[in-house]
């Protein structure tokens, strides 16, 4: 058997990853912070304003930093993966990696990038993504990228059944990432260890070791 | 403007005769122009169209089930405010708070009214659909309002009781209670319904509503609720003057603190300003003396469509959510968040000592095939 390194992650892939990773843990700190403010200020601090003033930002990477990976999916010179994550094809193949993950198979079918749960897994992100964004806009009131006039998510408000459900909602989704960082990171860890295939660090480096 | 345009003598005498300065009240129509979003130079058209109505727009009042909250807020001013006088002169032929007619008297007022038509109906309190649970002269209220919004020119809903229920209509909501949107759709009748949210209603809200149909001869323009934009534009939160309290991050975290004395934002006693809409901080109760946040109490919502049930309790930030699965528990979206952060954790312990256990990670080739 031959091992090689195989080039798995384009720079481009790399950066919007870590870009996100950052703008996310950003949110979640400062939306914390929002919603139970556990710092107090003195006579001149801005500290809520500042709170709020990063939270936007990342808010605003996070957003544009799925609409690059979007766009990558389908017009990456180095990989255009939209095919991993369709649905249909990767429902098929979910007993087969439940059955690993549960222990009731001993190996899971060789998939090209994601398997059908992690391709599941990162597609409902990237929804969770878009309805934080909706949600976080409803809550802001005010005028979203500059382009979309005041109050302008207020339906979303209707929809969810009051401004105080769109708050749980949103907090829900927090939550939602926080999960997902644990699960991806043990599962990055695992499979690093159970494949020796550098898994965990390729997201730095790009390189991955494939056996032949 | 035109000679038509202005207020005559003899009702200005009158209006002093009431104790308003004519000045006072001059005053007081160009600060509704501005209300309503009109240069302050038509204060003498809404004086002058004030002074015609005065002689015709009929208004019925009809008190279903409520508090009468808004009458009161209306009433108890200490000395006559322009805005009582100008609810007074609209010849309110029927309020059963305030009117001195009663019984078969009172009826009798209500059914001449039916029959001239032409009027504006204010409804105020929510309307019980549970047979039996509010009645007025041996008649159900629903039939009530359905006899009377027949005839109206308009409606408009005041108070949160007549928008959609509000306190009556709270959880287990034992009368059926609706608001009149909902109860004039089940009778089938359409008309121009302006809502009016809050507990109570403001008295420049519906000054500002009523000045403007005598003015425009339409009502406001309304947002998705039903409720005119010029007062349900903006959050408590974008106009509240502990705002910057808020930005700077000084909270009051106890009433009785010196941070309460010191007027702090109330954001963290549970404050809802942050998600309700209304003009309460610019234009304020009792003749712009005060409003909850100047009176040193955190907004409880109540300009929300769906308050209370759903901004309840009124210190805490968020009303609790239902535990799925576990019928009717209920806890904080954190503490929910945080249950299931737990779980995944210790699911994934689990998974772990399982992966070790079972030998994937010695073997040489992975979990690939
Ligand atoms: S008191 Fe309430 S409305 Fe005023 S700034 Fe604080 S949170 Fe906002
Ligand atoms: S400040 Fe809040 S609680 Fe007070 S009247 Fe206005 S909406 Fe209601």
């Amino acid at each position: 058997m031959k091992e090689e390194l195989v080039k798995d992650w384009s720079l481009g892939y790399i950066l919007d990853h870590w870009i996100r990773v950052v703008a996310i843990a950003v949110l979640v700190f400062t939306g914390i912070y929002i919603h139970t403010p556990f710092i107090a200020g003195g006579p001149d601090s801005t500290i809520m304003a500042s709170m709020r003033f990063f939270h936007f930002v990342a808010a605003y990477t996070v957003v544009l930093g799925l609409v690059v990976r979007v766009y990558m999916a389908f017009k990456s010179t180095f990989d255009a993966d939209w095919k991993d994550f369709s649905i249909i094809e990767n429902l098929k193949n979910v007993p087969d990696v439940l059955a690993y993950y549960l222990f009731i198979k001993g190996s899971h079918k060789d998939y090209r990038k994601y398997n059908p749960l992690q391709a599941f897994a990162y597609l409902f992100t990237g929804i969770v993504i878009i309805f934080t964004a909706f949600t976080g806009a409803a809550i802001y009131h005010g005028r979203p990228f500059l382009i979309f006039p005041m109050e302008s998510f207020r339906w979303v408000n209707n929809l969810l059944g009051g401004e105080s459900y769109t708050r749980i909602w949103h907090i829900l989704a927090m939550w939602y990432f926080i999960v997902f960082l644990l699960i991806h990171v043990y599962l990055a860890i695992t499979v690093s260890m159970i494949n020796k295939d550098r898994t965990l660090t390729s997201i730095f480096t790009g390189y991955k070791l494939k056996k032949h | 403007m035109g000679k038509k345009d202005e207020v005559s003598k003899q009702f200005l005498d009158a209006l002093e005769f009431r104790g308003i300065k004519r000045r006072d009240f001059l005053k007081y129509c160009g600060a509704t122009a501005a209300l309503i979003g009109l240069s302050e130079l038509y204060g003498p058209k809404i004086a002058a169209a004030l002074e015609k109505a005065a002689k015709r727009q009929p208004v019925i009042w009809l008190n279903f089930a409520s508090d009468s909250g808004c009458t009161e807020s209306f009433i108890k001013a200490t000395y006559p405010s322009p805005a009582e006088v100008i609810l007074d002169i609209l010849s309110v032929d029927y309020n059963e708070t305030i009117q001195a007619a009663a019984g078969k008297q009172a009826e009798e007022i209500l059914a001449a009214s039916r029959k001239a038509g032409g009027y504006i109906l204010i409804v105020e309190g929510g309307v019980p659909t549970k047979k039996g649970h509010g009645m007025i002269g041996n008649k159900e209220m629903l039939d009530v309002l359905k006899e009377m919004a027949g005839p109206a020119i308009a409606v408009i809903a005041i108070g949160s009781c007549a928008t959609d229920g509000g306190v009556p209509a709270a959880k287990p909501n034992p009368s059926q209670i609706i608001g009149t949107g909902e109860a004039l759709q089940r009778v089938g009748i359409s008309k121009p319904l302006v809502n009016m949210d809050l507990c109570p209603v403001n008295p420049q809200y519906l000054v500002g509503v009523v000045v403007n149909f005598l003015l425009l001869g339409k009502i406001p323009d309304l947002d998705s609720q039903g409720r005119p934009k010029m007062f349900y534009g903006q959050t408590i939160h974008d106009n509240c003057e502990r705002r910057a309290h808020f930005d700077a991050g000084r909270f009051v975290e106890k009433f009785g603190s010196q941070e309460e004395a010191l007027g702090y934002c109330l954001y963290k006693m549970g404050c809802k300003g942050p998600m309700t809409y209304s003009a309460c901080p610019k234009i304020q109760y009792n003749d712009r003396t005060s409003w909850c946040i100047k009176a040193g109490g955190p907004c409880i919502g109540c300009a929300e469509r769906g308050w209370t049930d759903k901004f309840a309790g009124f210190y805490e930030p968020l009303p609790g959510v239902k535990i799925p699965g576990l019928g009717g528990v209920e806890a904080g979206a954190d503490k929910l968040g945080a249950i299931a952060a737990v779980a995944t954790a210790a699911g994934i312990a689990v998974h772990a000592v399982a992966t070790a256990a079972s030998g994937r990670t010695k073997g040489k080739d992975g979990g690939k095939k």
